[in-house]
C-alpha cells in the first residue's frame, strides 16, 4: 500500500503520527506526483471523514511545499481560468478535476501545483465545516427546528408564568452569565476538528468569572439578557451596549444578521427556536409565530441584551456566552430548559451550548467548543468524549461534536485555590482586537499534517494541562505562573508563533523588569496575546501590579500603536470566579424593569409620541422608569442621561472636520483636481468599470523564454555591481507611504512598522528587516548604502517617532524619509462601483452562512452609500482615515520635489541607481548580481519579475499593442486575461537616476529649482492613468467595536511608467523566494514553511 | 383484571359546557357530547359511570345523560382545580378497582361506536396492566396533549412499555426523551384521551394530592410515576380523536361523526354543495 495512505489508516498510533515531512523525505518530484495521485484516489473512496480530511491536507501540503522545494518541475505553467472560477464558487472538486486534468495535459508545473494545493486545502475546511454542520443539526433536541417551516406546525408556547400581565406590564425574566477563561487550552484543542479526531488530546480548563473594569464597582456576571412578553405583535431586539434596537414584523427579517448590529439576538432567537431555522424563506408573517408563542393575537416578545462593560476581543467568549444567555432566556421562557428561575440541570446545560453553536454558526461566526463554559459555574475540566454506537458522530469521527464538563470539587480545585488565583492574577486587555480565525486554520493543518516540532508541542501542552491541574489541586498559584509562562513560551508559540506579538513581550518583559520574583507568571487567554491576558503576581504586590499595569499597558501602546493595530485603550479588570453559572430570575408583572441604559436608548423615541398613542404596556412602563429615576442611584444617572438625549447638545468645540480641512490643507491636498475626480466619478466618465484598458488592446503574455532568468551568481554581472556598491552608486528606497490595508483590514496603522515576526531572536518589523538587508549589503564595502523610506501624512509621523525611539535601528549609513507631498480626500463610493466590485468581479464565496451575512452586510453598505450620498466626500471618521495617500507613482517624484534625491546626490555625488521596491517585498535586496545586470543593460528601469502562481494576482507582464510591460490587474479589460500571463510584477526596480530624469526633462542640476520640478512631474503625471478603486476602511466606536466601510479613492502605480515609451525597461525574471510579497498576515504561516522567512533572516544583519 | 368501572371528567372551568353540547350521531340520532361518551364506555361493558362535574352542574350534566344505559354518578370536584385532582375526585367511586378512564372534551370516532374504549379494555385485560390509547401526533401539536416514550412490545405492532410521560413536552425535550422506534420523523405518542388505569393511579395521586403534598402536579407526573411502579402500557389507536375545546372542535368532531355514520352520503352532498358555492377563495388556509 502506497505509504502515505498507510499512515493515514494505521490501526497504530505510533505510525498514524509520522509527520507528513519526514513521509515524503528524499522522494523526487516524480515519486511525488505518483504518490499524489494514489492519495487523490484514496481520499474519493474513503467513507472515514478524518481520512479524507487527513489525505487532503496531505496533497495540499505536497503541491504548496514538497513540489516546488523539489526544484525539478516548472515554475512556468497555465492555470486554466474556469478552475480558479470554481475555487472561488467553493466548487472544490470541479476546480481539482480541471487542474488535473491541466496537468495531465500540459504537465507539473508550480504555478497549477500552487492552485491544486489552494484547492484541496479549501476541500478539506469545507468538509470539516461541513461535518461540525451535520453534527450540530443531527444532535437530539436541534432536529426538529430544521423541520418546523410554518406556523401551523410551531410548537413552542411561553411559560404561563410570562403572560401574567398586570397594569399593562407583563413579568420580565432575566438570565446573566460569567464569562470563561482558559487556565490551558491545551494548544487551542478546543477547535470543534480537533476534539472530534483527537477527544484525548481535547482538554480545557476552563474558569466561569465575573468582571468589573478595576475601580468601576464589584465585578458582576458581564453579559445578561432580558426577555418579556409585549402588547404588539413584533420581535422587538435591542442591544443596550450597542446602542441598537429594532422592531421585526417580517420571518426574513430575523435571517437578515448583518442589516444591524442585532446579528447576535437573531442568531439567538433563531438557534432557541423562537423562530426556528426551519422557517428560513416561509412567507408566514411574524406575527402568526409569535401568536402562536404567547397564545395571544396581538402580543409579541422583547428581548434585550447587555454586556456590562467588557470590550470586544476580550478573549473571554464574550460574544459566545452572551449568546449562551439569550438562548437560555428564551429556551426557559419556551419551557424547552426545564427551571424558569435559578440555575440548570446538566442536561439543560449542554442542550444551551449546542444551541449556541448552532448560533454561531448561524451567525457566520464560530468559537470553540469550550467557549460557552460560562454557563457551568466555577472551574471544570471540558474534555473530549470519544464517539460511541448510537451518538450521531459514531463511525464518522472518533470524537462527538460536544465535550464533557467535569466541575471540579473541593478535592481537585480546594476553595483556597480559586482565592489565591483571584489574589494572584491581574486580568487586562491588552487593546489589540485582532481575528483569531487564521490561527484556528493553521492550528488545525499542523495537527492534521502531524508537523514534528508542532506535533511534539502539542504533547508538551498536554502535559502541561495535568501539570496544571496538580498545581491547581495544591493552591501552588505560584506554580501555575511557572506553568502558564511555559505554556505560552514553549508549545503554544511553538505551534504558532504569530499567537504571541512583540506588545505582549514587551509587557512580560516590563513586568519581570518590575516586578522581578514577584512576577509569577504570563497567562495567555484564548487563541492568541494581546487582547485578554492574564498577568500573576504574588499576592502581596498584587495591588500594586494591577495599578503599575495599567500604566505599563498605557505606555507601551502608546509606542508601539503607529505600527500595531489597537482597537481600543487597554483596560485592567477585577474579577470573581462565579460559583453559579448562568442564573435566571424573573421580576414581577407590576414592579420589573429593564437595565437603567435601556430607557436612555428607548424612551426618547417614546416620549416624542402623544401619549394616547403608546400602548397600555409602553405607558406603564414609562411611569415606573421615571418614578425609580427619582429616586437617585443609577436609576437617577439614567433619568439624567435621557434628558440629555432629549435637549439639544451644544456644538463641539472643536469639530471633526474642522480638524479634517486643517489637515487636507496641511499635506498639500488639491481641490481643483479632486472636485474633477468628484465630478468624472459622479457621470461614470471614471469608475471601476473605467480602469480598464479598452477591449481593442492586444494583451497577449510574455513568454517565459523571452526574459533573462537571473539566479545564483552571475559572473561577470556581479563583478560589475560589486564594482558600483565599492563607489558607492547605488540607494535602496522603499515604498512606504501605504497603509497596507490588507494587513491590518485598514485599522490605519503603518504595516512597515508592524513587529510581525521574530527574527534574530525578537520581533522585528519590516522597517527593521529593510535595513537589516541594506547593513548585510554594504559589509564588505566602504560607503554604507543610502536607505530612503518613502511616507505620506500617514506614515511619516510613526516612522519619525519609531526611527527615533530605535536610534535608527542602529543603521550605520544615511537614512532619509522621503516625507509624501500628495494626498487625497476619500468618496463615498458610487453604488454602481460596489455593485461591480462585489457582483461583476469574480469574489471569493465564504461558507454558506457566512455568505448570506456577506451578501446581508453589502446589500446594506450599498444603502448606506445612496443615504450618505454617492460621490460625496468621506468624513464620518477620523480625519487620518478619511485621507488616502494617491498612490505609489507619487512617491518617486515626491523625492524630486521634497528635495531628498537633490540632497543624496549632493552627500553622495557618485549614486546612479536607484533599487526601488515595494515594503512588503521582503526578499528584494540589493543584490550585485542584478545590480550588475541593470547597469550592463543599460537600461532606464529594470523590472524584476517572478513567474506567476495562483495567489498572484493583480496584473503582471504583458505585451500590449506590442509594447512589453506592466499591466495591472484593474486595467486588464478581461481578468480571464490575466491568467495567460506569465510573469508577475514583484514591484521591485532598479532605477537609472539621470535617465528617468530625463523622461521627466530634468537633470542632477535642476533639481534646485522647484517650480521646474513641480511642473515637471505634474506633466508626466497627466499622462498616468487614475484609477479608482475601493478599499475598506474601519470606523471605531463603542467599546472596541469596529465597522468595515468600503471608500472610493483614486491612485496613480508606478507600474504604468513601463508603458512610456521614451522609458528604455527590461525585465529580468528573479526566483520567488526574494519577489514574494507579504500582504495578509494569513500568509505568515506558509512565508515560514516555504522557507521565505529563513531566506530573509540569511540576508539580513542585525545591529 | 376486569373492568367495569368509567370515570368520565368534565369539571375543566373552560371545557364544563363542552360535555353538554348537542350533536348529531352516528345514528342521526341529537345527543349530548356526554351521553355519546358514557355509550362508548357502556359499549366498552361498563356498568358505571362517574361523571366529575364543576359544583353545580350535576343536574344539568344529569339531564344531558338521561337515558343513557348504566348507574351514573355525579362527583363534584373540590379541593382545587385541576385535571389530576378531578380523576382524584372519583377514588372513592372507583375504591380498589381498575377502571377506565375518558375525558370530557374528546370524542372519539372510530369503525364503529365504542370500538375504542372496547379496544383498551380488552387490551388492559389481556395484558393485566394500566393502558393508555395513545396516538402518533405531529410535533407541531405537542403543545395539546400528554405524551410518552417507550419501546415497541415485541410481538406487537400496537403496543409500547411505556418508560416515560411528559405533559405538553417541548418538541426539543420530545426529540431528547420521547423518540419510538417505527413512528414518522417528528411524530410522538400523544395521549388519545382514554386510560385503563389500576388502582395504583389513585394510590399515587394519593401521595400526590393529599395533605402536606406542595404544588399540584400534573395527572401526566402520576402516570409517569405509575410507569416506573408497574407495568404501563400504550396502545397505538387507528381511531381519531378530536378535540372539542380547540378552534373549530365541535364543529370538526361533528363533522367526522356524521361522515363515519348513517348520513354520509347527505353530509357530503351538502358540504360539495358548500364548496361549490364558496370557490377556493380561502383555499390556500
Amino acid at each position: 500500500m502506497e505509504r502515505l495512505i498507510g499512515i493515514i489508516t494505521s490501526s497504530e498510533e505510533a505510525v498514524r503520527n509520522t509527520p507528513l515531512d519526514a513521509a515524503i523525505e528524499g522522494m523526487s518530484a516524480v515519486e511525488l506526483l505518483a504518490a499524489c495521485a494514489r492519495l487523490d484516489g484514496f481520499r474519493r473512496e474513503t467513507g472515514n471523514l478524518y481520512q479524507r480530511v487527513r489525505a487532503l491536507f496531505f496533497l495540499s501540503s505536497i503541491h504548496r511545499y514538497a513540489l516546488p522545494a523539489c526544484g525539478t518541475i516548472p515554475s512556468f505553467g497555465r492555470i486554466p481560468f474556469h478552475a480558479y472560477e470554481q475555487l472561488l464558487e467553493r466548487r472544490f472538486e470541479e476546480s481539482i478535476s480541471i487542474l488535473l486534468d491541466a496537468v495531465r495535459t500540459d504537465g507539473p508545473s508550480e504555478a497549477v501545483s500552487s492552485a491544486l494545493a489552494a484547492a484541496y486545502r479549501g476541500l478539506a475546511f469545507q468538509t470539516l465545516a461541513d461535518q461540525v454542520r451535520r453534527s450540530v443539526r443531527s444532535i437530539a433536541g436541534n432536529q426538529w427546528m430544521f423541520r418546523c417551516g410554518h406556523a401551523a406546525d410551531y410548537p413552542l408556547r411561553l411559560r404561563p408564568e410570562l403572560m401574567a400581565q398586570q397594569g399593562g406590564r407583563f413579568p420580565i425574566l432575566r438570565e446573566t452569565t460569567p464569562v470563561r477563561m482558559d487556565l490551558s487550552h491545551s494548544a487551542w484543542s478546543d477547535i470543534f476538528f480537533l476534539g472530534m479526531d483527537y477527544p484525548e488530546g481535547a482538554r480545557v480548563l476552563n474558569i466561569s468569572i465575573d468582571l468589573a473594569i478595576s475601580g468601576r464597582g464589584e465585578p458582576r456576571p458581564p453579559v445578561e439578557a432580558h426577555l418579556r412578553v409585549i402588547d404588539r405583535p413584533v420581535l422587538r431586539l435591542v442591544s443596550v451596549d450597542l446602542n441598537a434596537q429594532v422592531e421585526l414584523s417580517a420571518v426574513s427579517e430575523v435571517f437578515d444578521f448583518a442589516r444591524d448590529y442585532l446579528g447576535l439576538l437573531k442568531a439567538a432567537v433563531i438557534a432557541s427556536g423562537i423562530v426556528p431555522p426551519g422557517m428560513e424563506g416561509a412567507a408566514t408573517p411574524l406575527a402568526a409565530v409569535l401568536e402562536r408563542l404567547t397564545g395571544r393575537a396581538g402580543h409579541g416578545i422583547e428581548i434585550v441584551s447587555k454586556v456590562n462593560d467588557i470590550p470586544k476581543g476580550s478573549r473571554l467568549a464574550v460574544s459566545t456566552n452572551l449568546l449562551a444567555c439569550l438562548i437560555s432566556a428564551c429556551m426557559r421562557a419556551t419551557s424547552q430548559v426545564a427551571s424558569l428561575t435559578g440555575s440548570m440541570d446538566e442536561a439543560d446545560r449542554r442542550l444551551v451550548a449546542a444551541r449556541a453553536i448552532l448560533g454561531e454558526w448561524l451567525g457566520g461566526s464560530g468559537g470553540g467548543w469550550q467557549d460557552s463554559g460560562g454557563v457551568w459555574p466555577g472551574m471544570k475540566l471540558i474534555r473530549g468524549v470519544r464517539a460511541e454506537a448510537g451518538d450521531p458522530e459514531h463511525g464518522v469521527s472518533r470524537g462527538c461534536l460536544l465535550p464533557r464538563h467535569d466541575l471540579l470539587g473541593e478535592d481537585r480545585a480546594p476553595e483556597a485555590a480559586g482565592r489565591l488565583l483571584q489574589d494572584s492574577l491581574v486580568l487586562v486587555h491588552g487593546g489589540m482586537a485582532q481575528d483569531v480565525g487564521p490561527i484556528l486554520e493553521m492550528v488545525t493543518e499542523k495537527y492534521l499534517l502531524r508537523s514534528a516540532k508542532e506535533w511534539e508541542a502539542r504533547g508538551e501542552a498536554v502535559g502541561i494541562l495535568d501539570e496544571v491541574l496538580d498545581r491547581l489541586a495544591k493552591a501552588d498559584v505560584r506554580g501555575l505562573g511557572r506553568l502558564t509562562q511555559r505554556n505560552f513560551d514553549s508549545p503554544i508559540q511553538t505551534i504558532i508563533p504569530w499567537a504571541g506579538n512583540h506588545y505582549t513581550q514587551l509587557l512580560i518583559d516590563r513586568a519581570k523588569a518590575e516586578f522581578g520574583e514577584r512576577f509569577w507568571g504570563f497567562w495567555m487567554l484564548g487563541g492568541m496575546a494581546g487582547g485578554g491576558m492574564g498577568f500573576l503576581f504574588d499576592p502581596q504586590v498584587k495591588a500594586a501590579a494591577q495599578k503599575r499595569m495599567q500604566e505599563i499597558l498605557s505606555e507601551t501602546k502608546r509606542a508601539l500603536e503607529g505600527g500595531v493595530p489597537f482597537a481600543m485603550e487597554p483596560v485592567v479588570y477585577d474579577f470573581r470566579i462565579n460559583p453559579r453559572g448562568s442564573w435566571s430570575e424573573m421580576s414581577g408583572a407590576g414592579d420589573g424593569l429593564m437595565p437603567p441604559a435601556y430607557y436612555v436608548l428607548t424612551a426618547p423615541a417614546l416620549l416624542r409620541r402623544e401619549s394616547r398613542n403608546l400602548t397600555p404596556a409602553q405607558r406603564a412602563d414609562l411611569e415606573q422608569f421615571g418614578a425609580r429615576s427619582r429616586g437617585g442611584g443609577e436609576w437617577g444617572v439614567a433619568g439624567s442621561s435621557l434628558i440629555d438625549h432629549l435637549l439639544p447638545e451644544a456644538a463641539a468645540a472643536r469639530s471633526v472636520s474642522g480638524t479634517l480641512d486643517e489637515m487636507l490643507e496641511a499635506h498639500g491636498f488639491d481641490r481643483l483636481q479632486h472636485e474633477q475626480i468628484r465630478a468624472d466619478m459622479k457621470s461614470g466618465r471614471i469608475g471601476l468599470a473605467q480602469n480598464r484598458l479598452p477591449a481593442t488592446a492586444r494583451i497577449t503574455n510574455v513568454d517565459p523564454g523571452e526574459l533573462p532568468e537571473v539566479t545564483g551568481v552571475h559572473g561577470r554581472f556581479v563583478d560589475l555591481g560589486r564594482d558600483a556598491l565599492r563607489r558607492g552608486s547605488v540607494a535602496a528606497v522603499s515604498l512606504a507611504g501605504g497603509a497596507g490595508s490588507r494587513w491590518t483590514r485598514g485599522a490605519g496603522v503603518v504595516k512597515a512598522l508592524n513587529p510581525f515576526c521574530k527574527m534574530g531572536g525578537r520581533h522585528r518589523s519590516f522597517v527593521e528587516i529593510h535595513l537589516a538587508k541594506s547593513r548585510r549589503a554594504s559589509r564588505a564595502y566602504p560607503l554604507a548604502i543610502p536607505h530612503v523610506f518613502t511616507t505620506s501624512y500617514m506614515t511619516q509621523g510613526p516612522f519619525e517617532g519609531t526611527l527615533a525611539r530605535e536610534n535608527r535601528y542602529g543603521y550605520e549609513g544615511p537614512l532619509r524619509l522621503s516625507p509624501g507631498r500628495s494626498v487625497g480626500l476619500r468618496f463615498v463610493p458610487m453604488a454602481r462601483d460596489l455593485r461591480f466590485a462585489w457582483e461583476e468581479t469574480q469574489q471569493q464565496v465564504l461558507d454558506v452562512q457566512k455568505q448570506k451575512v456577506l451578501e446581508s452586510l453589502r446589500s446594506g453598505l450599498i444603502q448606506w452609500a445612496l443615504a450618505s450620498g454617492e460621490g460625496t466626500d468621506y468624513r464620518d471618521n477620523l480625519p487620518q482615515q478619511c485621507l488616502h495617500p494617491t498612490g505609489h507613482w507619487f512617491e518617486l517624484p515626491n523625492m524630486l520635489r521634497n528635495g531628498v534625491l537633490a540632497r543624496l546626490l549632493a552627500e553622495r555625488p557618485s549614486l546612479r541607481t536607484l533599487m526601488l521596491h515595494n515594503i512588503d517585498t521582503l526578499g528584494a535586496d540589493v543584490d550585485a548580481g542584478l545590480l550588475g545586470f541593470h547597469m550592463d543593460s543599460g537600461a532606464a528601469m529594470t523590472v524584476e519579475v517572478i513567474p506567476r502562481l495562483l495567489d498572484d494576482r493583480g496584473g503582471g507582464l504583458a505585451r500590449v499593442d506590442g509594447r512589453i510591460r506592466l499591466v495591472e490587474g484593474m486595467a486588464l479589460p478581461d481578468e480571464e486575461l490575466e491568467f495567460d500571463l506569465s510573469f508577475y510584477n514583484t514591484g521591485t526596480m532598479w532605477i537609472d537616476i539621470d535617465r528617468m530624469l530625463g523622461v521627466f526633462g530634468l537633470t542632477r542640476a535642476g533639481l534646485g529649482g522647484m517650480a521646474a520640478v513641480d511642473a515637471a512631474v505634474r506633466k508626466v503625471a497627466a499622462r498616468m492613468p487614475s484609477y479608482v478603486t475601493i478599499k475598506d476602511v474601519k470606523k471605531r466606536w463603542g467599546r472596541g467595536q469596529e465597522d468595515i466601510f468600503p471608500v472610493a479613492q483614486f491612485e496613480k502605480l508606478w507600474g504604468d511608467m513601463t508603458a512610456l515609451p521614451e522609458l528604455d525597461c527590461r525585465y529580468v525574471s528573479v526566483p520567488r523566494l526574494r519577489g514574494q510579497q507579504l500582504k495578509d498576515v494569513a500568509q505568515l504561516d506558509g512565508w515560514v514553511r516555504d522557507g521565505s522567512a529563513g531566506y530573509v533572516e540569511s540576508l539580513c544583519e542585525w545591529r | 383484571m376486569i373492568i367495569d368501572k368509567a370515570v368520565i371528567t368534565a369539571a375543566g372551568p373552560a371545557q364544563r359546557t363542552l360535555p353538554l353540547q348537542h350533536l348529531i350521531d352516528r345514528d342521526g340520532q341529537e345527543r349530548t357530547v356526554l351521553a355519546i361518551l358514557i355509550e362508548e364506555a357502556a359499549k366498552a361493558g361498563m356498568k358505571e359511570v362517574a361523571v366529575v362535574v364543576y359544583p353545580g352542574d350535576e343536574a344539568a350534566c344529569a339531564a344531558a345523560a338521561e337515558g343513557t344505559p348504566v348507574k351514573l354518578h355525579f362527583i363534584p370536584q373540590t379541593g382545587g382545580a385541576g385535571y389530576a385532582r378531578a380523576v382524584w375526585s372519583a377514588r372513592e367511586f372507583t375504591g380498589k378497582e381498575p377502571f377506565l378512564h375518558l375525558v370530557g372534551d374528546h370524542l372519539y370516532v372510530g369503525d364503529e361506536a365504542g370500538a375504542c374504549a372496547s379496544r383498551l379494555v380488552e387490551t388492559a385485560t389481556r395484558e393485566k396492566c394500566a393502558v393508555s390509547a395513545v396516538q402518533a401526533t405531529h410535533e407541531g401539536l405537542l403543545p395539546n396533549y400528554g405524551a410518552v416514550g417507550g419501546q415497541p412490545l415485541a410481538a406487537h405492532t400496537d403496543l409500547y412499555a411505556i418508560e416515560r410521560v411528559v405533559e405538553k413536552p417541548t418538541p426539543t425535550l420530545a426529540e431528547r426523551s420521547l423518540v419510538v422506534a417505527g413512528l414518522r420523523t417528528g411524530h410522538y405518542l400523544c395521549f388519545f384521551g382514554m386510560h385503563a388505569l389500576t388502582p395504583a393511579v389513585m394510590a399515587i395521586l394519593d401521595e400526590m394530592l393529599g395533605e402536606n403534598s406542595g404544588a399540584a402536579p400534573s395527572f401526566s407526573s402520576a402516570l409517569e410515576t405509575l410507569a416506573a411502579r408497574e407495568r404501563y402500557l400504550a396502545l397505538q389507536m387507528d381511531a381519531r380523536r378530536y378535540d372539542l375545546g380547540a378552534s373549530y372542535g365541535l364543529f370538526t368532531a361533528q363533522a367526522a361523526l356524521a361522515l363515519n355514520g348513517r348520513d354520509r352520503d347527505e353530509v357530503l352532498t351538502r358540504l360539495v354543495q358548500l364548496l361549490s358555492a364558496n370557490p377556493a377563495r380561502k383555499a390556500g388556509l
